[in-house]
Parts: C-alpha cells; structure tokens; sequence
C-alpha cells in the first residue's frame, strides 16, 4: 500500500469564540497524494442547497389568505443589503440573493396538474425548462425532468472538469428521510436526463465509507477492479441487442461501471480521513454532519459539484421539536402561516450550518473553500399554501473564486428564473450564450452580481 | 451532453380505455372524467390485438434480493441498493423505465463482493455451495460450477463462449487461489447485466409475421418474476428446457405449481400493496389526544388486515376478488378490534382473528377498514374529496385530472359555529371552476363521513352537530359506505380495474392502445370465472399478449 498522502484540509479556522485558530501547514510536498488528479485544486466548485416548502406566503404570492409579512425579501437593494427574518441566519456568509423570480417556461395544458407549483417550480429551477409532459401523471405523482439538473449541467460540461475528472464528478447528498411519495423528484432532486435520477445520499456512515471508507488490501481491489472489465463485456453484448432506449439505459450502466472501476483502482489513494461521525437525525445536526464530511471531500478535490436535498420536494418532514404537529406538506397547505414560518427559519438554520462548514475550511491559498464555491440555495415555488411560483426563492451563496459579488440583493419582480441561472454558470467559468427553454430562454444575467 | 429521447415503447401508445366503460360515461359526463389511460378519443377503429415493444425491466430491489436468497439461504448478508421508483404505482414500470444512477451501480458492486465473501471464506459454506473442490483454477470443478450457477443466475444455460470467458475470468483473478478466481467470477455474474436486467427479446414466429414469440426461458423468467417475485427455479427452467413452457397447456401447468408455493402468496400481496396504494400508510400519524384509538402499533395491524383479506378471497376462499371491497369478513388484532368497537376473542396486538363484522353495523369491505379510511384523511380532519378520488381511481380506474391552474384549492377554515367537513366543501358544489371535478369526487367520499381520520366511528361530528352520510356514486343517491359496498360487490368496473392494474404490473409498463383487446378479453374471462383471481392469473400468463412481443421499432 502507497503511503497515505496527508489531508488538504490542512488548518482549520473555526469560530471559535471570535478568535481564528489555525493549525500547522505541513510541507507542500507531504500534502500532495501520489496521483495528479487529487493536487490541489483551484478551480470553482458548484453546489446546489434545496429545502422543501417554499417560503411563508405573502401579499406578493398572490396567497388569498391575505396580510402575511414578506420575511424573505429583504428591504433594500444593493450591495451589503439588510438580511430579513428568514435570511438573517445565513448573513455571516455574505450571500447574494435575487428576489421576484419566477418560471418564464410555457407549460401545456394536457395532461393537467403539470402546473402544480411543485412540479414546474422545481423542474424550472432546477432545469431551466418544463416536466416532460409525456408520461405525465398527477394521480400516481408521476413526472419526470426533460434534461439535466443544473448540478450535472455543470459536473458533465466538457469546459467544467476538463480532461481531468476527479473521484467523483459530482456528490448527491441530503438530510431529511421524509418523503412525500415514492417515485423520482419526490425523493431526489438530481437528475441526469428523463427517468434518471440520482438519489441522494442520506446517512453519514454511507457517505463516510464512500469518501474514506478504503480497503486496506489495494491488491484485492485492483482484482475487483479488473473484474468490472468482463461486467462491462455482459453489458456491451446486452446493449447490442436491445431496442434504442433501453440500449440508452445499459449505456448509462457502462459507463458507471467505468467510474467504478477507476475508483476501485485508485482507492488506495484517498485523502486522510477525518473521524467517522456518530449518526444525528436532528436536522441541522445532521446537515452539519454531512457538509463536514463534504467539505473534507471538496479540500482535497475528490469532487467539485455537489448537490444537498436538505428535504425532498413537498416534504412530509416533521419539525416536532418546532412544535409543528403536521408533516410539512400538510402544514403549509391547510395555511398554517406560523408554523411554515417557524420550519423554514429552521430549514435556513440548516443552510447557515452548512455553509459555516465550507466557509471554516481555508485552503493553502488562503481564501475559503466557500470562497471558491458558489452554492445555489433555492425550494420548489414561491410559498405552499397555494404552490405558488411568484417570488421564488434564489440564494448565490459563496464567491466563485471572485466571479460573483457577495452580499448584493437584486429585486426583479416577474423576473425570468433562469437568468439566475446564466448568471451561475458564467459564475463558475462555463461559457453560456443563453439557457432556459419553451419560453425560459434568456441571455441575461444579473451584472449586479456576475463580475 | 447527451439528450436522453423518450422510451418509445412506453410512450409510443401508453393509453387504453375499456369501450363499454367509455359508452357509459363517455356520453353522459363532461370532459372531467375519462378512464384511465383514455387519452385517445379515437376508441372506434376496427381493432385488432397489436404487441407492444419489449420492455428491459431491471430487477427491482426485492427482486433481487429475494432471488438471491434462493441461492445463497436467508441468512446472507444483505447491502443497501438503490430505491425503486413507483411510476403510475408499480415498482415494475420503474424498473423498466428508469435508469440506474452511478452509486446504484457502485452498490451492486459492493454487494456482490460482500456476498461472494461472506460465502467462500467459510471453507465449509463454500464446499456446499460450489459442490466440489477445485484443484487447481479453470479446472472441471470450477467450469462445472460456473455452468450451474450460471444457468440460475442468467435464468438461461450460458454459451459456451460465455462459460470458456467466465472460466478464463476465475484463471487470470485466481490470485492467491482457485478458490478466490472462482468467488470473483461468482460475483461478476451476479454483477452481469444478463442477471440484473430481464431481456426479453423473442424469436420470430413464423406463423405471425411482425411478432415475436418469447422463448421457454424468457417464459420461466417471466413467469416467475410475476408469481413469486424472483427467478425461476430449477424445476422451471427444467421445464423451459423441455419446450414445456412454448405451449398453452406447459405454461398454465408451470404456473399452477408456481401458484401452490408459498411465495406466490408473498409476490401477490405485493401487488396488491401496490395497487390498493398501501404504502401511503407509512406517513400516517395522529395525534393520540385527539384520537385515543390511534394506538402505535394501529397502522401496521391496519396494513396487516388488509393482507389477511386479500390472503383469505384470493388463496384461501378463492371467491370474488371484487368481495374484498364489500365483504363482512375481516381480520382484526386487539387495536383493530378497539377501534371498531367488536368483539374478537383471542385477539391481541400480535394476533389476528377472523371476525364477521356486524350485519347491521356501518362496515363492510375494505373502504370501510382502518387502512383506507386513515391514508385518506388529513390529520385532524376527514377528506371526502381523498376518499371519493381513490374510490374513482383505485377501485374504478376512473381517472380525476388536477385542479386547473390559478384555482384556490383551500378551504377555509370554520369560522364563528364549527361547520361539518361537509358545509365546509359546499365552495366545491358553488364554485363552478371546482364542481367541474369535484362533484364526481366528493359525493362518494361524503359516504364515508362517519368515519373520521382514524377511522373511528362517529355519530356526531365535534359535539352535538348530526353527521350527514348521504352521497352518490355516478349521480345514483347512496346513504353511506355499506350502500356503496352493496353496489361495489357486483359493479363491473372493480373487476376490469383489477385486471387493467394487474396487466401493468405484470407488462411493467402502461398497456397500449393495441393492447385493448387484450384486456376487455381478461376482463371478460375473469367475470366468466366468477372473478376468481388465480384463474385470472392463468388466463393472463397463456395470454398472446403475455406470450408474445411486438417488434422493436427500429431507432
């Protein structure tokens, strides 16, 4: 077995009182593993934080239940803004947010349901265009993406990695096991194309093996390794018998089992562990759990895109400990103003934890693994009491390696979603003429923030 | 990037309708509700029995796990795999729809390792397991074993090319032993797509050009993927070896055997879980303050009742299928039997008891049992729009569209003098934006008003207020739900939902319009049969349109 190269994480700045601490650089060389891929990295990381549930609704949702304080938006524009209520948490990050937002995509009329706030919301924010209407089916909640979500948008764009791919293009990750139904975005909110979907990873221990968990016996796992080689042999005999899309699916599979394989074969190269964490349901608990673990993954490049379902679309998550009696869904829909307050002040608690985790992280460079990424925080609609998708939320947390300005708030009443998203990806380098699509498609971003 | 197209063979002709049940509603109701799958209006060609595409279901996670019990015992470790997806309810359509993503690989990975460890690192479980002992790597032993279990494990013999590959496998990993090029040959066929993915691809029949037969194996794995909900047997792929399973009268036979296990029961209530939506259960919770009878361990006996019911009209009494919605007959445990205020000697928490429920009390069938009546209620308050919308879409197949875009579908809440559920949906009977829907909706749910949300019986409703029963079902007036349970006992839109439900979930995917002969055919078998559901199961198996696919559009 090689020798174990030393984490990147090298000091860590925690808060500690107000006072930084800082631990011991070791020796560049001592830092650096054995395998190119796994060199410091400067480059941007992108990470989408969802929560489930929207906002508390307003007056500017449209909510017929009327007289309900906007806490979102904050009062003034520009740069260093005031955060309000439910931004406050998350101000000892400097995010940028957009306000106003809303789906410029057409939606047909057949099937119906496909307007459900939920559904477009979602798929627009996360996609920049509609559900797929084909196979469509609001009894059964059935429903699917036309395209890829902005996180593997960005993990497969050639101009993103490059020629070199990490460990692991992307990290699907989330907190909450609460699940409003069974089949796709209900439970998971990245997707690589129609009925591909990558669920989340939901328990510490599962992500800690993933990342650090490395056999000690590299010769085994070379085996294990070459094996794959006669899987992918079955998988090239299938493909070639059966009809387009299903070829399309066993392709999909050859080429997982190609970056199995290649982690197989590196597996004796990973970064020096951080301790295993003990299980924690609780939710910030727990998100801070799993946004330690990634940062640790992100210091020392084994990826740069992730994605974080703190809860699934139109979760049924019990905020007990808020004395919320109902499963969120149910709350916000019979207009529970309150307790829709109180879970999603609890849900931005969740994010300033986990972007504390990004932002203790200081890297050889001296800036913050939060300096360098560009975190998209965002929810499904507008508000749950009527799904809604006026005045959707949109968070640009994190500083893109200085290609996005923190603190700013833009307002854009009626704004097109997706410019949000133009802004992102010329955020982290990829050139973007234009995105969105069936009427999303825009090719501005907002400058205010965009440097 | 690479642009996914949508799957031709499911998308290319998803819908069906039952004509008989369009000539009834069709003409009489607005364009609120249709059947099922009756997209097309087009329902007057001449028609004719045309196959779908093959489907490349992957097996789902029980399938896989249950299959490989049957190979390695109960007591093999078992490792997380990706979750199944429920597409139109069935896990089948997911598994022929969706893909699996790179960590769902990676676990198949890592499972097929742990497996092959846990199995060849004991000396005396490998010896069982393998039935020899290989002196040296490539030799009889290993290609002997690797012929056997492959056969098991792909659910056809492999070619001789295949077995001189994987043999030549074991050779080259045999590192530091035979023993380890053979558990890691084990684990890449347990990693092979031929195991993970059910292809069924047929051959050209030759007295039908444009479709194609399915083969004796293809058969077996069909078969036994329905009726036990894992891979064939021995005996099974036996009989596909023997051509039994190319004929009629091989496969009904086959089935029968299959249907006399033990696991057939398992694979059913399966079914029945999915399409009865039994898993809307797990969410439940209620507040034990405001319902005393809501005990914690009430929601899985609730689950359970409803599995003994099917067990007893399916296999046990082998009546009506379509009973299981009217009958007095029921299973209850101490917590079931509190909260329906019966007597049940020898009941307790963890034991069941048949129980006639009374003639004249207010339940009868399964819209009247916990299960149904709790995961169709909000937490505090009933919902007869969610009792009425499962009623037409789950026991009628009658489809109920979403509300229309911009309309408020919340109610407010009571003001001044508390209101009944009832008053309170009156908007849906004013408002004519709601009634388009609703009033197909919420008159069958209001039957059900007696019951609250955890399925307790109720005379008054916060009080002193009387509580009003009264609905109807497709405008014929109702007094409560055992009316609805006497019309539902002989209706013959439970039975033909029953087989269109069953069809997907055997197909894994939506029927196609030119399946529709197919299933008015079922249906009219099934009622000939007295709507016994294992001979509609045997109908189904020997069916052309289980037998045979159509061809694969070429892309």
């Amino acid at each position: 077995m090689k020798t174990t190269p030393l984490s990147r994480r090298t000091f860590l700045r925690g808060a500690v009182g107000g006072t930084a601490v800082a631990l011991a650089l070791p020796t560049l060389e001592a830092m650096l593993g054995s395998r190119d891929a796994e060199a410091a990295s400067t480059g941007p990381i992108f990470g989408i934080f969802f929560w489930g549930g929207g906002l508390p609704w307003h007056d500017g949702h449209g909510a017929p239940q009327a007289g309900h304080p906007d806490l979102w938006t904050p009062a003034a524009t520009g740069k260093d803004y005031a955060p309000s209520e439910l931004l406050a948490p998350l101000a000892p990050y400097q995010p940028s947010v957009v306000t106003g937002l809303t789906p410029h995509t057409a939606v047909p009329d057949l099937p119906a349901g496909q307007s459900d706030g939920h559904m477009r919301g979602f798929m627009v924010s996360m996609t920049g265009d509609r559900i797929r209407p084909e196979g469509f089916d609001h009894p059964s909640h059935t429903l699917t993406a036309l395209r890829p979500t902005l996180d593997q948008y960005v993990a497969k764009h050639p101009a993103f990695y490059g020629p070199e791919s990490p460990r692991f293009r992307s990290l699907i990750l989330g907190a909450s096991t609460a699940r409003f139904h069974d089949y796709g975005h209900w439970n998971a909110i990245s997707y690589n194309g129609p009925d591909d979907l990558n669920p989340p990873i939901l328990d510490p221990g599962q992500l800690y093996d993933l990342l650090f968990g490395v056999a000690a016996d590299t010769a085994g796992m070379k085996r294990r390794a070459l094996l794959l080689d006669a899987v992918m042999e079955d998988a090239k005999s299938l493909s070639a018998r059966v009809g387009a899309a299903d070829k399309q699916r066993i392709e999909a599979h050859l080429e997982h089992l190609h970056s199995v394989k290649s982690r197989l074969e590196f597996s004796g190269d990973a970064c020096a562990p951080p301790g295993k964490p003990a299980p924690n349901d609780e939710l910030v608990a727990k998100t801070d759990i799993m946004g330690s673990l990634l940062a640790s993954a992100l210091a020392c490049n084994m990826t740069r895109v992730f994605s974080f379902m703190l809860s699934s679309p139109a979760t049924t998550h019990v905020f007990s400990n808020l004395g919320v009696p109902n499963d969120f869904h149910a709350t916000v829909h019979e207009g529970a103003w309150d307790h829709a307050r109180a879970g999603i002040l609890y849900q931005m608690q969740a994010f300033a934890a986990f972007l504390g985790r990004l932002q203790a992280v200081v890297e050889p460079t001296g800036g913050t693994l939060l300096d360098r990424a560009l975190v998209f925080g965002l929810s499904e609609y507008g508000e749950g009491y009527q799904h809604s998708v006026a005045e959707m939320p949109c968070v640009l947390a994190g500083g893109a390696n200085g290609k996005i300005r923190r603190n700013v708030h833009v307002r854009d009443p009626g704004g097109n979603y997706s410019k949000a998203h133009v802004t992102m990806l010329r955020g982290v380098g990829l050139e973007t003429p234009s995105f969105g699509w069936n009427g999303g498609e825009t090719s501005e971003a907002f400058g205010d923030i965009l440097v | 990037m690479v642009q996914r197209r949508p799957h031709p063979g499911r998308s290319r002709a998803r819908w069906l309708g039952f004509s008989a049940a369009i000539a009834v509603f069709g003409a009489s109701l607005t364009a609120c509700v249709g059947v099922i799958g009756d997209a097309d209006e087009d329902t007057t060609e001449a028609e004719s029995l045309v196959l779908a595409a093959p489907a490349l279901p992957r097996l789902t996670a029980a399938q896989y796990q249950s299959s490989l019990v049957e190979l390695f015992g109960a007591s093999m470790p078992k490792a997380p795999l990706e979750d199944d997806t429920k597409p139109f309810l069935f896990y089948n359509i997911g598994a022929s729809s969706t893909t699996l993503s790179e960590f769902g690989v990676q676990q198949y990975e890592e499972s097929a390792d742990a497996l092959t460890r846990y199995v060849f690192a004991d000396p005396a479980r490998r010896a069982a397991f393998v039935g020899c002992e290989p002196a040296a790597p490539g030799d009889a032993c290993v290609e002997g074993f690797l012929r056997r279990f492959g056969r098991r494990v792909f659910r056809r013999p492999l070619t001789n090319d295949e077995v001189s590959r994987w043999v030549g496998i074991s050779q080259t990993l045999a590192d530091p032993s035979a023993w380890e090029g053979l558990r890691l040959a084990t684990s890449g066929l347990l990693q092979s797509p031929h195991f993970l993915y059910r292809a069924e691809l047929g051959v050209p029949d030759d007295g039908a050009p444009g479709r194609r037969k399915l083969t004796g194996y293809e058969m077996a794995t069909r078969l036994s993927f329905l009726l036990w909900n894992q891979g064939p047997d021995d005996a099974l792929l036996d009989a596909a070896e023997n051509g039994d399973l190319d004929k009629s009268d091989g496969i009904a036979a086959a089935a029968e055997r299959l249907l006399d296990d033990p696991r057939a029961r398992s694979a059913m209530q399966a079914f029945f879980r999915q399409y009865l939506d039994l898993g809307r259960l797990d969410g439940i919770q209620r507040d034990p303050a405001a319902y005393p009878y809501f005990t914690p361990t009430i929601r899985e006996a609730m689950r359970r009742e409803v599995e003994l019911l099917v067990e007893d009209v399916v296999f046990e009494s082998r009546g009506d299928a379509r009973s299981i919605f009217s009958t007095r007959k029921t299973f209850v445990n101490a917590d079931l039997a509190a909260l329906y205020g019966i007597e049940a000697p020898g009941a307790t928490t963890d034991t069941f008891v048949p129980v006639e429920l009374p003639a004249d009390g207010p339940r009868a069938g399964l819209l009247t049992l916990g299960a149904f009546l709790t995961m169709n209620a909000h937490e505090t308050r009933t919902s007869p729009t969610a009792r009425g919308k499962y009623v037409r879409e789950r026991v009628l197949c009658l489809e109920v569209p979403a509300p229309p875009p911009g309309v408020d579908t919340t109610l407010d809440p009571p003001m001044g003098d508390p209101k009944t559920v009832r008053e309170q949906m009156e908007a849906h009977r004013t408002n004519p934006a709601c009634a388009a829907c609703h009033t197909f909706m919420d008159p069958p749910g209001f039957l059900f008003e007696h019951f609250d949300s955890s399925g307790y019986y109720r005379t008054v409703f916060e009080g002193d207020l009387p509580i009003d029963s009264s609905g109807d079902l497709d405008g014929k007036p109702l007094a409560d739900a055992r009316g609805l349970a006497t019309v539902l006992e002989t209706e013959p839109r439970v039975g033909r939902c029953m087989v269109q439900q069953l069809y997907r979930h055997a197909q894994g995917r939506l029927e196609t319009k030119g399946e529709r002969l197919a299933l008015e055919d079922l249906a009219s078998r099934f009622a000939g049969a007295s709507f016994d559901f294992r001979t509609l199961l045997i109908e189904l198996v020997t069916h052309d349109a289980f037998r045979y696919i159509g061809e694969e559009q070429s892309p």
